[in-house]
């Protein structure tokens, strides 16, 4: 997929954020990546690889210390956060859903952003609502009850409710079963093909990334070692690094499910 | 209905205290453990109201607008030490925050009060002043720290509510309205609940004194009843003020939450 427009970009992105200490601590060092529209990208690593904190600075909860990061060109810093965050939601791994029903969660949206409550009886809702796989019997549930992959799944929809050009999904299925996951990887990849989304997601499921993404980014201590499509980086892994984390028996604290 | 005061002469203070010895006595002998500070706060008490006294005394003597107001200051800095000193987590620019705050807060509500309501002549009176602005303060004091600490216990406990809500591209105001109306709350509780306990549960203590010192009972009961709306104003007004400054500050200037 090199030929599509790349989305979102960064460019020689170097980060940093207190640690436990409250030192500032380099997590991201000149970090180069881009995904183009219609495009799933899978960030893969160890664990404190800067994986998150990449999606965070995508949509500015954490700022760059050098480097840029650009939306369709523009850089983002010239756009308001709010109105950024609004374009390039991010679905959290802890979800949290608002108290109150799955309409309410949908709708509390536009709340927060000030602007006029979404009728979500409308062609462009219900196929937001159908893409994701929110049944709109839920609507008027309670939120909180809902398993933890339907709550996934409206919290999925929420955050495409408005102008959203791309998704950032940190560990979208670390709390989700086999089936469920499965399912899940389906949707990012009807999202991307039919809404022309850039998809970031970051996970340690090695299933998910061979069925949804169309490139990997793999992080090692906060840069990336290696690139590619996802054929090339999990059956002929170039670094070593790699290639221990993809062997079982070798990376004791990554969960592969292949 | 004027009756003269009748003053309380050393050997009756000496009476009023062996109930303390009393209490210390009882404290002892269910090993409370608290006979020493029973002892030190009766003894800290007893000094630091004849110094007030004593105080007071050459304070309302003066007839310049300068020391009354640099005594209000004073107060004011007290009122900030003692919220700082009991509030935990303290959020950040936290003294310049609360400072504003009870300044223009406590001084608006006492100036309301006491040139537009009561009309002192002259309006720095200290008489009048000094005691109505001490009530002010230390009321409005008790609720700042409450607002204080649940905006801080809010902003911890609402984490991952608060992000998800920037995450789907809410402003800071926006995300931050539910910890800002809960601090709100907590603030004027007090108030609220003395308003209407008041005359029923307990007669309060500026009436009751103004009583004591012979003023018709009616006369105490209005001046209860406007020091009570203007403590609750002021109380009101200070925490708006701390909130509005306040909430920011656990924002970075891109509009994320800062790090805990």
């Amino acid at each position: 997929m090199s030929h599509v427009v790349p989305l979102l970009q960064a460019r020689q992105v170097v980060a940093s954020r207190p640690s436990e200490s409250g030192q500032l601590q380099r997590v991201l060092q000149e970090t180069t990546l881009e995904v183009g529209a219609g495009e799933v990208l899978a960030v893969i690593g160890p664990s404190g690889s800067g994986k998150s904190s990449l999606l965070r600075l995508f949509n500015r909860l954490l700022e760059p210390d050098r480097g840029e990061i650009l939306l369709a060109g523009e850089d983002i810093k010239n756009i308001s956060p709010p109105a950024l965050r609004a374009r390039i939601p991010l679905v959290a791994q802890k979800l949290f859903l608002f108290p109150g029903t799955v309409r309410d969660n949908l709708q509390i949206t536009a709340k927060l952003r000030r602007t006029a409550l979404p009728d979500l009886n409308t062609p462009e809702l219900l196929e937001l609502l159908e893409l994701c796989h929110v049944d709109s019997a839920w609507l008027d549930r309670d939120a909180r009850k809902l398993s933890v992959g339907q709550q996934q799944r409206v919290c999925l929809a929420r955050a495409m409710v408005g102008p959203c050009q791309a998704l950032l999904l940190d560990e979208p299925t670390s709390a989700l079963d086999r089936p469920t996951a499965d399912q899940l990887a389906l949707t990012f990849r009807q999202l991307a093909r039919e809404k022309g989304l850039a998809i970031v997601f970051v996970t340690h499921d090695l299933r998910l990334t061979e069925r949804c993404a169309d490139r990997i980014a793999f992080l090692v201590n906060g840069a990336v070692v290696e690139e590619g499509s996802v054929n090339q980086i999990l059956n002929h892994p170039a670094t070593a690094e790699v290639r221990s984390f993809l062997s079982p028996e070798l990376s004791g604290d990554v969960e592969v499910t292949r | 209905m004027n009756t003269t005061i009748i003053d309380l002469s050393l050997w009756d203070l000496l009476t009023v205290y062996s109930l303390l010895l009393m209490s210390i006595g009882l404290a002892h002998l269910l090993k409370a453990g608290q006979s020493k500070d029973l002892f030190w706060s009766g003894l800290r008490m007893f000094v630091q109201l004849l110094v007030v006294g004593y105080v007071l005394h050459l304070i309302f003597a003066l007839k310049t607008a300068l020391p009354v107001l640099l005594i209000l200051i004073v107060m004011i800095g007290f009122a900030v030490q003692t919220i700082g000193a009991r509030v935990k987590t303290k959020m950040p620019h936290f003294y310049r925050v609360v400072g504003t705050a009870i300044l223009f807060g406590c001084g608006g509500m006492t100036f309301f009060f006491c040139t537009l309501v009561i009309g002192l002549e002259p309006w720095y009176d200290p008489r009048y002043l000094i005691p109505l602005s001490g009530m002010i303060i230390g009321n409005s004091m008790t609720g700042a720290s409450l607002a204080v600490e649940r905006l801080a216990a809010e902003f911890h406990e609402r984490r991952d509510e608060i992000e998800t809500a920037l995450c789907l591209g809410g402003s800071i105001q926006a995300v931050s309205e539910p910890a800002v109306s809960s601090a709100f709350r907590a603030a004027l509780i007090p108030s609220v609940n003395a308003m209407a306990a008041m005359g029923l549960v307990f007669l309060p203590g500026m009436m009751t004194g103004q009583i004591l010192s012979g003023t018709e009972p009616l006369i105490a009961v209005k001046y209860q009843i406007a020091i009570m709306c203007v403590i609750t104003g002021s109380v009101s007004l200070t925490t708006f003020l701390i909130l509005r400054l306040g909430y920011r500050a656990y924002f970075t200037p891109y509009q994320s939450l800062r790090e805990d």
